[in-house]
């Protein structure tokens, strides 16, 4: 990602209501962006919108994470990259996969954490192995952006550290939802709040203390 | 009447639904052929289960042979249904294929059976696809409806280039594999069935030593047959193994039999020249086209439809009551451990028998009239709704101080299941008049009847318009049930 | 292992055989299934023996489940030569043109149907058919049977200027003769239509219960059975070959063999004997 991304216009509809918007939102390469606010307040709406506008050149883990259930792990994570290869080799793979593929998926797992759950199947994993499975899916993508809507919330605090740590080190830029406000300081160079569907708070992480966000929750 | 509607039951749309059509039954009944003619019922029906229970395995040395045939003609119908029904539910979305599999899936086997046979005659394409055609059809219908369940958000996040092959065989087919994986078992059991009572119009299958075995009396043939067939069906877990699977189905083909050689001419005059209604055929002038159809629809088409449809609304409250009766037979709530096995055993052997064999077995033993029918069609699809029901309410924790009897059954057991209950009944409606008209052929004077006679009497085009009649007739029923299915907001998954 | 080479030597005998029976240029010849399969195949099984003798080609017998399909097969070319009764008969040449009666037994010029009636129903024997048979039960044999349906439909009519189905109360279809006596024997229905071949040789043998089923009322004559062949037979077959089939059956001379229809005999048989036939059928509706 090179050039900013501007978005303008973003406004979420439920059910004939406007419930988002409209915004703006500027990206700028580079930038980590957290969003915060309520549940209910529309982070994952904009997340969504966000994805919709700019399509295959962002990594997505949505809150529902998308997985396959019947499928192993490395398949999950390898639907990642299902554009990079014929429909033949896709097809093999889903048989029996390539080494390369393997290696690399493991690769990844190991650094969640998970490399042993490598054949399990989505349905046998407990929330948070499901998630970082959705996140070594992301990860596997290699894209410049990554949007994710509470991609750590099943985890706990030191494993959701490491892995919001290994976000920020793989990712150039990033916008991610996060409810935990301590999160969201520590792996972000930018705050954006949103309160009853507008952006009620944006600035640079550094200058803001969990005490300026606060105000977003009442 | 102020008294009638503060009733709690009268305000339920469930509820009045219910009553209008046991009323409608009931109306039908007064106007229908109910009775028993034999001189000698019970003793005819003695003399059956006396034939079941000493049966002959050996008098006919064909009967290896049919075993079989039956198998082989329902492994590649079935397969090939398969395939062309998952190629149809693929664009399943177009209306023109969803009227499509709508109207092939409404003739029955027996029928397809009766056209094919006319060109191809007694070769093995005419079982194969008299229960290909009318599989595809249910088949694209259902496994539409299971692929459209599949969450689709694994799709929505795949890279915009991923081909369609690589999305569908990632993001679709996985996560719905056991259901379709399932269903498409369950059908295979459906088509031993489809493909025993293709015996009875002349095909080399079960049916075929049944019906001559019943018809000359024989019933410890006849009982020898039968059990063969329950045999079959009980032991499938035992040898339809999804390992085995692959060798079955590359091993049918090659025990279809060789029947009579195709004459593709035949084909071609069929189409051009026997179906085509006689007035307008070469040579014919036309005008008496419109004469000859409107005596066509009214005397034949409109008798048939009228009787058709009474027996079917009978026998589908019929069914309704027997598989309310029949549930707490195998329900964990009722009973003990050794009733609910004999229920169970029951249940396999009334929803293993297909309608048309029972029903020819209770004409032959009761005489004609539609009682033979309503009992056959209530007996076969009461034991599937039972079966369903009573497995359902398995599932039911009742409080530990429920009360028990007849009052557990009314109050606790009886409310919780009855919208299910009502789903797959609706679900069987289109089913059951399908199976009402193909009992005509038996002698009943529904559409059947009427379309066995014009291929009796050679008359093709007019056997062709009732079939068509017959099948929208069927279509009408399928729109009609889920309207109702809808308007009480019933969901089911789809049964046999 | 032992399960999948069972398999395997199964598959092998089945693909065999499979080989096997497509040979080629078989002379195939069917019969409209009158009476219980049985007494069916017993009968033709012999008639095959007999003309692959008489013959020397592969002479094979297919049975089949209803008249209409012995005509389509016949149609269809599916067979060449069968045993047709009169209105399948002329069905089928209808069908085929070129085809031809060859043979019919001795008996079959002057063929008969009987009225049988349950003995509870406490009818006589009658030379006219009476009133009391109205609001009876009443069956047919096949539907497309002239002495189990054509013929009796069509003096019932005459008689009462009526169509059956509102001269009784119940009209149904039994499906062939051995059917129909037996279930005017057990009272299934009180009257039946029956062919009189087939009840003289149940008397005979004692199959029929006479204290329980009894003939009420004979038809006048009307010609019935025929042997018909296709009228290609020749260029299949080569030359001479119908006249082959022809006098191998005119010289059927085997007793046992007779007895099986039953006949006394073949005679010569033309497409004319059966014009009767034929406008009886149309006069009903039976025939385009």
């Amino acid at each position: 990602m090179r050039a900013p991304l501007e978005l303008d216009g973003l406004s979420g509809f439920f059910g004939g209501q406007r419930v988002l918007g409209p915004l703006s939102l500027t990206i700028a390469p580079g930038e980590k962006i957290a969003l915060v606010g309520k549940s209910g307040a529309g982070k994952s709406t904009l997340v969504r919108l966000i994805h919709d506008r700019v399509g295959d050149m962002a990594a997505l883990v949505p809150q529902e994470l998308g997985l396959v259930n019947a499928l192993p792990v490395f398949h999950n994570v390898f639907m990642a990259r299902l554009d990079q290869h014929n429909t033949l080799y896709n097809l093999v793979t889903l048989l029996r996969p390539f080494r390369a593929d393997r290696d690399a998926i493991t690769g990844i797992l190991e650094q969640l954490d998970m490399a042993d759950k490598l054949w399990s199947s989505a349905a046998r994993l407990s929330g948070g192995q499901r998630q970082r499975t959705a996140i070594a899916r992301a990860l596997f993508r290699e894209a410049d952006l990554l949007l994710a809507d509470e991609p750590v919330s099943a985890l706990d605090g030191p494993l959701a550290h490491a892995v919001m740590g290994l976000l920020r080190e793989r990712f150039d830029t990033f916008v991610v939802a996060l409810h935990d406000v301590e999160l969201a300081l520590t792996y972000s160079t930018r705050v954006v709040g949103i309160q009853g569907g507008e952006i009620a708070l944006d600035a640079a992480s550094d200058s803001l203390t969990a005490a300026d966000i606060r105000p977003l929750y009442d | 009447m102020r008294g009638w509607a503060s009733l709690p039951l009268s305000r339920s749309r469930t509820a009045r639904t219910s009553i209008f059509f046991v009323v409608l039954a009931l109306v039908c009944l007064a106007f229908s052929d109910i009775a028993v003619t034999t001189a000698n019922p019970w003793q005819d029906l003695m003399r059956f289960f006396w034939g079941i229970v000493t049966p002959d395995f050996f008098s006919s040395a064909g009967l290896a042979t049919a075993v079989l045939r039956t198998l082989a003609f329902a492994f590649v119908g079935v397969t090939i249904g398969s395939i062309a029904g998952f190629l149809l539910a693929l664009v399943y979305r177009f209306r023109i294929v969803r009227t499509f599999s709508a109207f092939i899936r409404a003739i029955h086997e027996i029928f397809w059976a009766l056209i094919f046979l006319q060109f191809f005659g007694f070769h093995p394409l005419t079982g194969v696809l008299a229960i290909a055609i009318p599989y595809s059809g249910i088949f694209a219908k259902v496994y539409s409806e299971i692929l459209d369940e599949v969450d689709p958000e694994p799709r929505n996040l795949l890279h915009s280039r991923v081909g369609a092959l690589s999305a569908f065989a990632y993001a679709r087919i996985p996560d719905c594999w056991e259901q379709l994986r399932t269903y498409t078992s369950y059908r295979l059991e459906c088509g031993f069935r489809s493909s025993a009572i293709l015996g009875f119009v002349g095909l080399p299958t079960l049916g075929f030593y049944l019906e001559s075995a019943f018809s000359q009396g024989h019933y410890s043939e006849a009982g020898a047959v039968l059990l063969l067939f329950y045999a079959l069906i009980a032991t499938i877990p035992l040898w339809v193994r999804p390992r085995m699977l692959p060798f079955y189905v590359l091993a049918a083909p090659f025990f279809l039999g060789d029947g009579m050689p195709i004459v593709w001419g035949n084909v071609k005059r069929f189409f051009t020249e026997d179906i085509v209604p006689a007035p307008l055929r070469e040579g014919a002038t036309g005008e008496s086209f419109w004469p000859w159809l409107s005596e066509l629809l009214v005397d034949q088409a409109l008798p048939g439809i009228w009787n058709t449809l009474l027996l079917t609304q009978m026998a589908l409250v019929a069914t309704g009551v027997l598989a309310l009766l029949a549930f707490p037979l195998i329900s964990r709530h009722f009973g003990n451990r050794l009733s609910r096995t004999g229920g169970h055993v029951l249940l396999v052997v009334a929803r293993s028998t297909p309608e048309y064999i029972l029903a020819y077995i209770l004409l032959q033993l009761w005489g004609p009239s539609m009682l033979p029918a309503v009992v056959a069609l209530a007996l076969h699809n009461g034991g599937i709704i039972g079966h369903l029901i009573g497995r359902q309410s398995s599932f039911i924790t009742l409080r530990p101080d429920a009360p028990r009897g007849i009052t557990r059954y009314g109050y606790e057991l009886v409310p919780r299941v009855y919208p299910s209950f009502l789903a797959f009944l609706f679900y069987r409606w289109e089913i059951i008049m399908r199976e009402t008209a193909i009992l005509g052929i038996l002698g009943i004077y529904t559409l059947g009847f009427y379309v066995d006679s014009a291929i009796q009497n050679i008359q093709f085009d007019k056997a062709m318009i009732l079939i068509l009649v017959t099948a929208l007739l069927n279509i009408g029923i399928d729109i009609l049930s889920r309207r109702i299915r809808k308007r009480l907001a019933l969901q089911t998954m789809p049964t046999c | 292992m032992l399960k999948k080479f069972i398999g395997l030597a199964t598959l092998a005998a089945a693909m065999q055989s499979y080989a096997l029976s497509a040979a080629a240029d078989t002379f195939v010849f069917t019969a409209i299934p009158d009476q219980d399969e049985t007494q069916l195949v017993e009968r033709f099984g012999a008639v095959e023996a007999y003309l692959e003798e008489q013959l020397d080609v592969d002479v094979r017998y297919v049975p089949v489940k209803s008249y209409a399909a012995a005509v389509s097969a016949f149609r269809n070319n599916q067979v060449q030569l069968a045993w047709f009764g009169g209105l399948s008969g002329v069905q089928a040449r209808r069908l085929v043109p070129g085809s031809e009666a060859i043979a019919q037994g001795a008996e079959d010029p002057e063929f008969q149907s009987y009225v049988i009636a349950n003995t509870s129903t406490g009818l006589e024997p009658m030379d006219e058919l009476s009133d009391d048979l109205r609001d009876m039960t009443f069956t047919f044999g096949s539907k497309g049977s002239t002495s189990g349906r054509l013929m009796p439909e069509f003096y019932l009519r005459e008689a009462y200027g009526e169509a059956p189905d509102e001269v009784f109360s119940r009209v149904g279809f039994s499906g062939n003769h051995t059917r129909t006596v037996r279930l005017v024997e057990a009272g299934t229905y009180q009257l039946g239509a029956v062919n009189f071949k087939v009840w003289e040789s149940g008397v005979e043998d004692g199959s029929i219960d006479t204290d329980k089923v009894q003939v009420i009322w004979e038809t006048p004559y009307y010609p019935d059975y025929q042997w018909t062949i296709r009228g290609d037979v020749n260029e299949r077959f080569g030359e001479g070959f119908k006249e082959k089939v022809t006098q191998a059956l005119l010289n059927m001379d085997d007793p046992d063999l007779l007895e099986r229809f039953p006949r006394s005999g073949f005679i010569p048989a033309s497409n004319e004997d059966y014009t009767p036939i034929e406008e009886t059928a149309e006069s009903l509706g039976l025939l385009n």
